[in-house]
């Protein structure tokens, strides 16, 4: 049994809690453990809060690496901005001795102090680097044979490689490997490692607009390339991909195309019900996808 | 402690600003350039931290950044503008320049302790699919520690 500790972050159990169910169906499954922890704080995204100040954003994101290192966990996250962010701080932590010695300056005034040893991983990274391909294989029942699935590889994931360090940072494959498993067709497609631009798109109307536009091109790359759904790293992607769907509908641009994450897809290998993995929950319908599955 | 101007000047200094080749590469994996191509421009926004600051950081341009990390993955001179950017928003944000939909956003994280909102239906909706309550914020100690690490000056900021 792996133990880990589940940090949730902010979106999944808010505004994609289908999500949430999948992956706790699926890990449960697989016998790995998610502690719950009750001391998290946000993990402080970059791109706002060390916008206004580095050192001591740097210090809000750490306090959840220390609190790893006193359960003595791994941390378990939901969302690739999560993993990113947490990554980040821990490589800025470990390779700038100054930038350590200022956060654990401040990280003092509330008696903790980052080590070196907090691990954080993902999903995904567990579900690829622990549990392994050949690991998931023996876990099929159900190969979904028949189905076009459009790997959509997000960004904190494996960008920039120094921190997420998971996979190639030009030529991502791992998330490919992963959908191989489930006996899903991969579709290979231009915009297959292309950015939701969830992370930018909401800094006001401009960039709420740009994240249409570049949803617009991705959901169009991906129907080209025949496929019958989506699956992303990310619940931060599903929602951009989603709700750009639903601009798109008002403007006439009907895609009806299934976005959901590797879990979901990996469940459904596993035999699991669409319910169980809050599938019947998604803004964009999955009967479609799963009527094709079923048959 | 150091100062965030010596972080800019020790972790990716001016100098190192001055290794940019204007090629491009930024601007050509950056997915806000290439939608919004009129609009932003991260190579320009480069040379701008290193020759216009001081306009560059009363603007909302530097605020565009999507964070995705693509230029800093393919700088062939390892400038790293990602990281240029967030720091070069340290000043802005020094003189009050924080957009309106950021400042809103981190008002509710240090109310609430998370990015998200939250009203009474998420945990009702989460109970129907058998998952545990979050509550309206982190826990108390966690909000309370989080007030502390930001100090005055940070909420300062945010509240404007």
């Amino acid at each position: 049994m792996r133990e880990y500790a589940l940090y949730t972050g902010c979106v999944a159990p808010t505004r994609e809690i289908g999500y949430e169910m999948s992956v706790r169906k699926v890990m449960e499954a697989l016998g790995v453990e998610l502690k719950q922890v009750d001391d998290f704080n946000c993990c402080m995204p970059a791109c706002l809060v060390h916008s206004v100040d580095y050192t001591r954003g740097l210090a809000l994101t750490s306090r959840n690496l220390c609190i790893a290192e006193e359960l003595g966990l791994p941390l378990f996250t939901l969302c690739s901005s999560c993993f990113g962010n947490l990554s980040r701080a821990k490589h800025l932590l470990d390779e700038y001795p100054d930038i350590r010695r200022d956060v654990n300056e401040i990280l003092g005034e509330v008696d903790k102090g980052y080590k070196g040893e907090a691990q954080v991983e993902h999903v995904v990274t567990v579900l690829h680097n622990e549990i392994t391909l050949d690991g998931l294989r023996g876990r099929i029942t159900e190969p979904l044979r028949g189905i076009n699935a459009a790997p959509f590889y997000g960004c904190h994931i494996f960008l920039p490689q120094k921190y997420a360090g998971f996979d190639d940072p030009e030529f991502p494959d791992k998330l490919d490997a992963l959908i191989g498993v489930t006996g899903a067709q991969n579709v290979d497609y231009h915009e297959k490692t292309s950015c939701c631009i969830g992370c930018g798109s909401f800094f006001g109307e401009v960039s709420e607009g740009a994240s249409v536009l570049l949803a617009e091109t991705i959901l169009d790359s991906a129907k080209e390339g025949g496929a019958d759904c989506i699956v992303t790293t990310c619940p931060f992607c599903i929602m951009q991909l989603e709700l750009g769907q639903l601009r798109l509908r008002e403007k006439g641009k009907e895609y009806d195309l299934p976005i959901i994450h590797y879990v979901d897809l990996l469940g459904l290998s596993m035999g699991m019900e669409p319910e169980e993995l809050g599938m019947d929950l998604r803004r964009i319908d999955t009967e479609l996808l799963l009527e094709k599955i079923g048959g | 402690m150091v100062s965030h101007r010596e972080l800019l000047e020790g972790l990716l200094s001016e100098e190192k600003l001055g290794f940019c080749n204007n090629c491009g590469s930024c601007t050509a994996s950056c997915p806000m350039a290439r939608v919004i191509p009129e609009v932003y421009n991260p190579r320009s926004l480069l040379q701008r931290v290193n020759l216009d600051f001081d306009r560059l950081i009363e603007g909302e341009e530097l605020w565009l950044c999507a964070w995705c990390y693509r230029c800093t993955e393919r700088c062939p001179q390892g400038i790293q503008p990602t990281e240029v950017f967030l720091l070069t928003r340290n000043f802005a944000s020094e003189r009050g320049n924080i957009p309106d939909n950021p400042r809103t956003i981190m008002r509710r994280i240090v109310e609430t302790g998370r990015s998200n909102p939250y009203n009474e239906f998420i945990d009702e909706y989460r109970e129907e699919n058998g998952l545990p309550p979050i509550g309206p914020t982190i826990s108390q100690k966690a909000l309370e520690e989080q007030r502390r690490i930001m100090g005055e000056d940070f909420i300062r900021r945010i509240e404007g």
